[in-house]
């Protein structure tokens, strides 16, 4: 068990990540039946406003503090206590992010900034939202310094040894979070805060947009790379057996460093203000991230038939019937891995160039981001929570909460099925993202998207109500084994950190050389980004003022 | 010739065809959007 104190540390991060799913997942409800013309918000509550909560909520606020949760606990787990500075900091991180997380939410409940989550310009939110937002990333880079130096400390006491594969990519994810946020950090810091307080006159948009996307995709990563830890190092210990290749574990985290950022463009493919050439070069390196990513895919399968095989599953796919299937676990993290599938597929879609043009805009984007972040992602951390926050308040993850547990991974994969097929089918026929329920002057093709059991909103509005459904039991898991389930007394019934042998034996030592990974990826990035923002930045079209269309 | 003491090879021909599942998976969905972008 680790000390009081970090486990303080993590249930005050899991506690913000909950409060902020829940308020979100809300959100989401009224998003689908607002889609559905079959409700109206009263006057003082916006569609825009609430779809811009649902975004900030779920996708930046809940799934950073659940991961800086995951962090504190496993590097506190693998490396050892922290100790009282490391703490400390660790504190100042989560109460500046917090502020930041307060500051902001209040500017999108108070109507001051209904501007998505991807806050283009020039849509204009009242200049608190975007300092609320540069408090947050500031609250996670002290976390993650923190993270960092007990990491340090830890290589220190135990020069020239590889650290335990939970640390390593623990690390690796902050440094791809560093990164990555420079783009934003600038963007927010010279060009929204000096144009929303009035000290300019106006926007360069496209740059704007540039520096956006070139942490919107890293973004992604760093969400679902410790979801890819759960899958590396916690899954092997719930199936049975140990991690399946030290070595290849540690090479596909660093790919990600390497491939996970030069590649923004693809997210800006419809835009005339950059050139094809680098559109192209930023295409072919997205495809790059495709390799670390069927790597853990092998992983995965590698990993599932060894422990199969070694509990008797005979024949080609014998040992698929011998995984731990009644363990909540294992089966909603197994889920999350099988959305993936489609989710990476229709990824690779969106990013091919041209393909783009079928998809882009459309409901098809929201129902890839419900199938990858909302999915993959989302269902692992359920899978985490229902042994993290037992472990953390000593507390039984009782039977009647396993059954539960069950029952919210399957309400949540049945209402996720619907909702992302309805997404994903009508952005093929041409329903748009982004905006509140119009039906065209009753356009014939705006018509058909109320027709058919897979092509039609309502679909997506009976599937949007079963995941609030779902999200609701997990919200009484969640309170359940923070505050009412009863004390673990007998060891049997105390929940422990399943955390996998990693054998390193064979593992070479350069893996754990940062700086060349970190030089590569600067220098990578430095030739997918550097002429063209420097292009952008000469050749600057006359700025753009401010819109509030809300 | 010397001989060596090798771990037994783990057997993950289950783990092939999953893989190879997994990239029919990509390549369907890939060209089912090409097609529907060249008849657009």
């Amino acid at each position: 068990m680790i000390a009081a104190q970090d486990r303080k540390l993590a249930l005050s991060n899991i506690g913000v990540a909950y409060t902020a799913f829940l308020l979100g997942t809300l959100c989401g409800l009224l998003q689908v039946f607002i889609r559905n013309d079959a409700i109206q918000l009263p006057a003082w509550l916006d569609y825009y406003q609430i779809l811009t909560a649902h975004g900030v909520l779920l996708a930046l606020i809940f799934t950073t503090f659940f991961i800086f949760g995951f962090f504190v606990t496993g590097m506190s787990k693998s490396l050892g206590n922290f100790g009282p500075k490391v703490r400390l900091v660790s504190w100042i991180g989560f109460w500046v992010t917090v502020i930041g997380t307060v500051l902001a939410t209040a500017m999108i409940v108070s109507g001051e900034a209904s501007v998505l989550y991807t806050f283009y310009a020039p849509l204009k939110a009242s200049g608190w939202y975007y300092v609320g937002l540069a408090l947050f990333v500031v609250g996670t880079w002290i976390s993650s310094f923190a993270l960092v130096s007990h990491y340090m400390v830890w290589r220190k006491t135990n020069k020239g040894q590889l650290s335990p594969l939970f640390a390593f990519m623990t690390i690796t994810t902050i440094i791809l979070w560093l990164i990555a946020c420079l783009g934003v950090v600038a963007t927010v810091l010279f060009q929204y805060i000096p144009w929303t307080f009035g000290w300019v006159d106006t926007i360069d948009v496209e740059l704007s947009r540039s520096l956006f996307w070139y942490f919107g995709h890293p973004l992604v990563y760093f969400w679902l790379l410790p979801a890819y830890m759960a899958w590396y190092v916690i899954v092997p210990k719930l199936v049975g057996t140990t991690v399946f290749s030290d070595s290849l574990a540690r090479l596909s985290f660093v790919l990600f460093i390497l491939f996970s950022i030069p590649v923004g463009f693809h997210h800006q493919l419809t835009e005339p203000g950059i050139s094809n050439f680098w559109k192209f070069l930023q295409v072919m390196l997205t495809f790059m991230v495709i390799i670390p990513s069927l790597m853990t895919a092998f992983s995965m399968f590698a990993t599932f038939e060894t422990a199969g095989r070694k509990n008797g599953g005979k024949g080609l796919f014998g040992w698929f019937t011998k995984l731990p299937w009644k363990d909540i676990r294992f089966t909603s993290i197994f889920v999350a891995m099988a959305f993936f599938i489609p989710g990476g597929a229709g990824g690779i879609i969106n990013a091919s160039f041209q393909l783009n043009e079928v998809v882009h805009n459309t409901l098809w984007v929201v129902g890839h981001f419900h199938i990858t972040v909302g999915t993959p992602v989302a269902m692992t951390f359920m899978g985490l929570t229902f042994w993290l926050i037992p472990y953390l308040t000593g507390r039984k993850f009782t039977k009647a909460m396993q059954k539960l547990g069950f029952v919210q991974i399957v309400t949540w994969s049945v209402g996720m099925l619907m909702m992302s097929t309805a997404q994903h089918v009508l952005g093929l026929l041409g329903a748009p993202r982004r905006t509140a329920f119009s039906s065209y002057n009753n356009h014939a093709s705006t018509l058909e998207w109320f027709d058919g059991i897979i092509s039609s909103h309502v679909t997506m509005a009976i599937g949007g109500s079963i995941l609030f459904l779902s999200a609701m039991l997990l919200i009484y898991i969640v309170v359940m084994t923070m505050f009412l389930s009863p004390k673990a007394v007998k060891e049997k019934d105390m929940v422990e950190f399943p955390m996998a042998e990693s054998g390193k034996a064979s593992t070479p030592k350069f893996l754990e050389n940062w700086w060349i990974w970190i030089g590569i990826a600067f220098a990578l990035i430095f030739i997918a980004y550097a002429i063209p923002l420097g292009d952008m930045i000469q050749h600057a079209p006359p700025g753009a003022e401010g819109l509030k269309t809300w | 010739m010397a001989k060596y003491n090798e771990a037994p090879e783990a057997d993950l021909k289950g783990t092939l065809i999953c893989v190879f599942l997994v990239g029919l998976v990509i390549v369907v969905m890939w060209v089912a959007a090409y097609l529907m972008y060249t008849a657009r």
